[in-house]
């Protein structure tokens, strides 16, 4: 793995006026933020604020109309998606994305296929090279399925997981591809107080695994109780930032969200 | 033995031996009808890549098998020794189907269908109208497979060189499917979103499928040209190509035996039919049969006849 570029306290992620319109709409509009390696940060906002737009720029799912994203003092807009999530990036996504046909296991194991390089030759021939780089796949897969809690459903079908354990395997997924960041949408959506729970805990877990946190989040307990800070867009604008606690206290942030639906 | 590997053994028996026992006897239609279920067959598992593993439709794969016959056709006309046909047929039909690849990269559902079957239909229109090189609708003459001095001949012959090809292709495509690429395709075709957010560069994974597509149907084109020893475009319409595309979706989408039940059933049974019921009316309904089976299948067992089962691991839970 590449070692992080930049001295101490650079940050790991830089945005600079970050845009994305379409058309006329301007999802995403003049956003800047820094993260700092180690920090769990979420953005959050009102429905249709440009929350889940901001992650896609991020992960070169749309181009970006303007602005840069710095990744380890990397230019990484515009990228290919698969571009940028070999550089370090991973996310999962608001609606759950799995390989629905696959078990829980091979979903883990497609995640490590940026960090493997087995092509045609060495599984057709069974060359050493194809047993042994299927067996460290294998074990890194089961390892994380045991770091989110789901070994045992390995064999399982990801269509046959309960919602809440779908969540957690994307989530493990996400980590197999060895990300420096991890973006979550909405890792708590429909998910019940106890799951909420558990899933706040492993959001740390995965913090104090080195890897930093950016995640999308409407549960404010969920998002008081587990952010170093964070962001409010509205409108596809940064309206506020900071510690939890002052930025709900922000009369911007209250308008914004005042009379709105919160989905 | 379990009589699961029993049941085995004696199929794989009968494969290799019955046709041998019936010769030149009142059945050797019968080998003939097998050696045409395993170029299907060939087809079939070549499709699979494209269809099954990745998901992406192709309704005119048959262009490929044409590509390998004509290859053949040729390579023949100029003497070209097999050594040299054989890399020079599957490239051009690889390099033919990256050309086709690259433009429908970014196509899907409908629209992937329509290019590719209208991409198939050009491929035997050019075929019939290029008549300086493939003699256009009058057909060509294919010698036999010639190696050095030994030469191929015979339905038996071909025969076992087929068997022997869909054996090749059964093991090359249980080995992919069991690898970092194989999981790849699958992936895409379970979400290509997903697929690509999690590492995998798409396209070429994509393209990747395509060639291997291409490399099996360029190997059952060369044999049955060199087999049958006369090419037409007749041979490469469209039809053919749904029906490769309907052994896929009866056996199966992404499973190697389920693909290959598929090519036993709609490549044998039109052959067999044609045989017992040569001269009866009903001669002219076997297409409709054909048909009705289809949508059975579909309806109610669209998971195909013999469903791929995804490979089980053994867990330990003190990994954990
Ligand atoms: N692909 C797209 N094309 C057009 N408009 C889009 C597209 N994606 C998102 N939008 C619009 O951008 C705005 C922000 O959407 P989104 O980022 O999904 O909001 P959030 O995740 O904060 O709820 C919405 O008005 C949405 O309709
Ligand atoms: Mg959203």
């Amino acid at each position: 793995m590449k070692t992080a570029g930049g001295g101490k306290g650079a940050p790991l992620l830089e945005v600079r006026q970050l845009s994305q319109h379409f058309g006329g709409l301007k999802a995403l509009d003049g956003v800047d933020l820094d993260l700092s390696q180690g920090e769990i940060v979420s953005v959050i906002g009102p429905n249709g604020a440009g929350k889940t737009t901001f992650f896609n720029v991020m992960t070169g799912v749309y181009p970006g109309t303007e602005g840069a994203i710095l990744f380890n003092g990397e230019a990484v807009r515009g990228l290919p998606s698969h571009e940028v999530i070999r550089r370090g990036i991973a996310r999962t996504f608001q609606n759950i994305r799995l390989f629905s046909n696959m078990t829980a296991l091979e979903n883990v194991m497609v995640g490590r296929h940026c960090r493997t390089r087995n092509g045609l030759l060495a599984p057709l021939l069974r060359l050493p090279a194809y047993y042994e780089e299927e067996r460290r796949i294998e074990a890194a897969a089961k390892d994380l399925l045991g770091f989110v809690g789901l070994l045992s459903f390995g064999n399982h079908l990801a269509k046959n997981l309960p919602y809440g354990d779908q969540r957690r395997l994307e989530i493990a997924r996400a980590l197999a591809t060895e990300p420096k960041l991890i973006i979550l949408d909405e890792p708590t959506a429909g998910m019940n107080p106890a799951e909420c729970e558990r899933l706040v805990e492993l959001i740390r877990r995965i913090r104090d695994r080195g890897v930093t946190v950016l995640l999308i989040e409407h549960q404010m307990r969920v998002v008081m109780g587990i952010s170093d800070r964070v962001v409010v867009l509205d409108y596809g604008v940064k309206i506020a930032e900071g510690k939890p606690l002052e930025v709900t206290k922000n009369p911007r942030v209250i308008e914004a969200y005042l009379g709105k639906e919160c989905d | 033995m379990t009589p699961v590997s029993a049941a085995k053994w004696a199929g794989l028996a009968a494969i290799l031996v019955v046709p041998a026992l019936l010769g030149s006897g009142n059945y050797a239609y019968l080998v003939q009808a097998g050696g045409m279920i395993g170029l299907y067959m060939i087809l079939a598992l070549g499709l699979n890549f494209t269809m099954g593993y990745v998901g992406l439709f192709d309704l005119g794969y048959i262009a490929f098998f044409a590509a390998g016959a004509y290859g053949a056709a040729i390579c023949g006309a100029y003497n070209v020794p097999l050594l040299i046909e054989l890399p020079l047929t599957v490239a051009f039909a690889v390099l033919l189907r990256l050309g086709l690849g690259v433009s429908i990269l970014r196509l899907r559902g409908d629209y992937l269908a329509i290019v590719t079957m209208g991409f198939g239909e050009i491929t035997r229109l050019v075929i019939n109208n290029l008549d300086s090189i493939t003699n256009g609708p009058k057909g060509m003459e294919v010698p036999p497979l010639q190696l050095f001095s030994w030469t191929l001949s015979g339905n038996l012959g071909y025969y076992y060189l087929i068997a022997a090809c869909v054996a090749l292709g059964v093991i090359g495509s249980r080995r992919l499917e069991d690898s970092r690429v194989g999981r790849a395709w699958v992936a895409i075709r379970e979400d290509e979103t997903a697929a690509r957010l999690s590492g995998i560069s798409v396209n070429e994974h994509k393209l990747l499928a395509f060639t291997i597509s291409a490399g099996f149907a360029a190997v059952a084109g060369m044999i049955f040209a060199h087999w049958i020893q006369f090419v037409t475009p007749e041979s490469f319409v469209f039809w053919e190509s749904i029906l490769i595309v309907s052994m896929i979706v009866l056996g199966g989408m992404g499973s190697i035996y389920g693909v290959l039940l598929g090519a036993l059933i709609l490549g044998g049974v039109p052959q067999i039919l044609q045989v017992f019921l040569a001269g009866s009316k009903w001669i002219d309904y076997r297409y409709f049969f054909f048909g009705v089976v289809l949508v059975v299948v579909v309806l109610f067992r669209p998971e195909g006849l013999w469903p791929h089962k995804r490979r089980q691991a053994e867990l330990h839970e003190e990994a954990a």
